[in-house]
């Protein structure tokens, strides 16, 4: 039944009541590591994330997002009615054999349905409850809601990336929802797990989903509180380093990140786009270049526009320039080497969906690696089972709560 | 021990924290939890001190605000690996770790005599953790890359900035904070295993890779609908979801497409109650349906009606007004914004770190999630160059002397 069994967190049970993106990516980082992650859901409260396109075919349908699949991996699905008293139990003899309850409701959903954590403290003393809503359990603003693009707003990283000229830009994705949050809560459980160790003691954990990416905002954050200084959006102009941009290529709304980090660079730089000697002498040196921003970027726009940017890429990279294609899903699925070493695109074979397309861990441990163990679940699909070989029910208990609708 | 720490999560964990160009919030992780993070910089002291902001403005390689940030609650020794006597004092001292952090070109620490098989022979239950922009082996293994260039082939940088301007990078390095945090969940995992059956690995992240998980769903939409997704600042995502103009800056709403029927209703409700010109345009089935939200007409109706309303209120305003009626919306902050937040503020999301050369307290970030029973905490300011030269010797390795007595009584 467990797809765990196998891996460095193998006999880590988890009671997974996390949906959306960023409780399940958490539980997800430990499912491809082999902790056994049963996500419960039902059919009233389904994970969002199974009604958000794409879909196979375009085709929407329960078991057809391609971005539920994904966030979804090597976890276990259980269907379960918590409001119904029999679910309920079902979820509580669940909770009593876990090692980790997690969740990403809004403070008080799980302690109304009667999962909060001091009952999950009672079924089992040293339980880890990992809660991540999205401001936090304690504060003025505890109910608020939102989704990765808001607390990316609320959070500063919005207003601060874009260029300077326009409103800001932001980062495009539900950015916290993919790697802050998910990887701090993951990093915060393991932590407490190795507490657990030493100690035998459990704990709550208490994420807000603005936090980790506040956090990352550190050097803003601290420049306004000591210095005054608020931090602006700056396009991609570096302080430090010229020429810093994205520049234009060849083709349809190609591009290439260039970043000249010294003076060496930019004499490479120079070289490979033969650049005439008296305006290579006269921008040598970074003040120079500093000072003339604007006409350096435009000689190089100049040069980019007549290339090809994968081969202009590689003459930069054997030069020792930083240099990179701006790349599209197209180019990292298709075209992209090193991607392609790493075998960062996996295909799994889903019931429903057949072969479709996943994200591989991204993280390479040389001994007990992770591994996508098995596409994501489909609804309830191993709740029989789950309650059979792990809660201990018998055939015609199991028979029972279906007739009364506990598995809806 | 210098530290004495014993309820926090990582307590008792030591760390040795090579970063040099990438890793330093991987280690701060570690140091802020509790374990005992050994900062070693070269002569002279790392890079990162020489990077700007400085605190009181003040140009002074302990008062840069990226180094502080990023090594609090870190001890610091000053070692030159070049130099065999260094390189041997680091093995010694590795002999007592159980994690490695480095961030060098692959390859460079085999050329110390720091590789992981010989580090290993000495201390089997050793991780060592190594992020790189490319990861440790493959074409781009030994190619130069920074934030900017990661940030594009690793494919977030394609789907951000205005769609008739060139794509614009996330501020502050976060294709570089992207690597630290899976760093920091792979190493803690490998610690995990090492912990069960005494045996260590190498973790090798690439930093590309990290940021392609930042990608959201881009490659399913190509792979199964030959989509492939584009930057689209200035746009409304689905009708009513995007960023839109207050009376002092902006905020940014998020009602349609993934936000569900609820949200929707609720705006739909308070346009209605605030008697909006053209509020009843929003009503029908076909506000719920994806595939309308997603096209032109329902953005250009909804263009309409809302980004008058919203003109008129501040951004706090209709934060509040909004959240009040369950509505995802929230303001675009700036930093000052943030740190004013009430509920950051509330929950003690800024805290003071006495720093002795600034010779006040730095306000910085906390630890963001609180843990009930082994809570992390800044603990003190990052170190000066070589601060803590003999007293980590004398904690590692006379510890170490202390336990193989005791074992001898045994």
């Amino acid at each position: 039944m467990s797809a765990g069994g196998k891996g460095p967190l193998a006999g880590i049970r988890v009671a997974d009541f996390t949906w959306i993106g960023a409780g399940s990516y958490t539980t997800k980082l430990l499912a491809d590591f082999g902790a056994d992650v049963i996500k419960v859901e039902s059919s009233t409260h389904m994970d969002t994330l199974r009604s958000t396109p794409p879909f196979k075919d375009g085709i929407k349908g329960t078991e057809r997002s391609g971005y539920f699949a994904d966030r979804n991996t090597s976890k276990s699905g259980m269907r379960l009615n918590l409001k119904h008293p029999q679910g309920l139990e079902i979820a509580k003899r669940l909770i009593a054999c876990s090692d980790v309850v997690a969740n990403n409701f809004r403070p008080g959903v799980m302690d109304r349905l009667g999962l909060g954590y001091p009952v999950a403290q009672a079924l089992r003393p040293d339980i880890v409850y990992l809660a991540m809503s999205m401001q936090g359990a304690t504060g003025p603003h505890t109910k608020y809601v939102g989704f990765g693009l808001t607390i990316g707003a609320l959070a500063g990283i919005h207003y601060s990336s874009g260029p300077s000229d326009r409103p800001p830009a932001g980062t495009s994705t539900n950015y916290p929802d993919h790697v802050p949050n998910p990887a701090h809560a993951a990093f915060a459980v393991l932590a407490a797990l190795n507490y657990r160790r030493r100690t035998g003691q459990g704990q709550y954990i208490d994420l807000a989903q603005t936090e980790p990416t506040v956090a990352l905002q550190g050097i803003a954050i601290i420049d306004y509180a000591m210095n005054g200084r608020i931090a602006q959006r700056q396009g991609n102009r570096h302080p430090a380093w010229v020429p810093h941009g994205v520049y234009p290529c060849l083709g349809d709304d190609r591009w290439i990140a260039v970043a000249v980090q010294d003076d060496t660079q930019w004499n490479r730089l120079a070289e490979v786009l033969a650049l005439d000697s008296m305006r290579r002498a006269a921008w040598a040196h970074f003040e120079a270049r500093d000072a003339d921003r604007s006409s350096i970027d435009e000689w190089l726009s100049s040069e980019t526009r007549q290339r090809e940017p994968s081969a202009l890429m590689r003459q930069l990279q054997e030069a020792g320039v930083p240099a990179g294609v701006v790349q599209d899903a197209s180019d990292l699925i298709e075209r992209d080497p090193q991607l392609a070493h790493r075998q960062h695109w996996q295909y799994l074979d889903h019931p429903e969906m057949g072969r479709s397309i996943y994200n591989n861990v991204p993280i390479k441990l040389s001994r007990t690696p992770g591994k996508l163990s098995r596409p994501a679940p489909m609804l309830g699909q191993h709740t029989e089972e789950i309650c059979s070989n792990l809660l201990g029910y018998t055939a015609d208990e199991i028979a029972r709560f279906t007739a009364d609708k506990v598995f809806e | 021990m210098s530290h004495p720490n014993q309820d926090a999560a990582l307590a008792g964990i030591r760390v040795i924290d090579l970063s040099s160009r990438f890793s330093f919030y991987t280690g701060k992780l570690f140091a802020d939890m509790g374990a005992d993070v050994v900062l070693v910089e070269p002569p002279g002291g790392c890079a990162l001190r020489r990077e700007g902001p400085f605190l009181n403005n003040r140009i002074d390689p302990a008062l840069g605000i990226p180094f502080n940030f990023y090594n609090t609650s870190k001890r610091g020794m000053v070692l030159d690996l070049a130099s065999s006597r260094d390189a041997q004092t680091l093995r010694s001292l590795a002999r007592h770790a159980d994690l490695i952090i480095e961030d060098g070109l692959p390859g460079a620490m085999q050329q110390f005599g720091l590789g992981f098989e010989r580090l290993a022979e000495q201390n089997p239950k050793l991780v060592l953790t190594s992020l790189t922009p490319f990861g440790q082996t493959g074409p781009y293994a030994r190619v130069e890359a920074t934030d900017l260039t990661l940030l594009a082939l690793g494919g977030l940088l394609s789907m951000m900035g205005y769609p008739d301007g060139p794509p614009t990078q996330a501020y502050g390095n976060q294709a570089i904070a992207m690597g630290c945090m899976f760093a920091a969940v792979g190493s803690m995992i490998a610690l995990t295993a090492a912990q069960a059956d005494g045996v260590g690995q190498q973790v090798d992240v690439s930093i590309q890779e990290s940021v392609t998980m930042a990608t959201e769903n881009a490659a399913q939409f190509y792979d199964l609908a030959g989509v492939t997704r584009k930057r689209f600042a200035g746009e409304q995502r689905h009708a009513g979801t995007g960023v839109f103009a207050c009376s002092d800056g902006f905020i940014y709403l998020f009602a349609g497409g993934m936000a569900g029927a609820r949200f929707w209703a609720n705006l739909v409700t308070w346009l209605r109650d605030e008697n909006v010109p053209g509020h009843e345009e929003l009503d029908g089935a076909h506000w719920f349906d994806v595939s309308f939200m997603d096209g032109p007409e329902a953005k250009a109706i909804f263009n309409r009606i809302f980004p008058s309303f919203c003109a008129r209120w501040s951004k706090d305003d209709i934060y509040h007004e909004a959240q009040r009626r369950q509505i995802p919306l929230c303001p675009i902050n700036d930093a000052r914004d943030v740190f004013n937040n009430a509920q950051l503020q509330a929950r003690g999301m800024f805290v003071g770190v006495p720093h002795e050369v600034l010779g006040a307290e730095v306000i910085m970030p906390n630890v963001p999630f609180s843990m009930s029973a082994s809570p992390g905490r800044l603990r003190h300011c990052a170190p000066l160059p070589g601060e803590h030269q003999d007293s980590v010797l004398a904690d590692w390795q006379g510890q170490a002397a202390q336990r193989r007595a005791m074992g001898a009584h045994r």
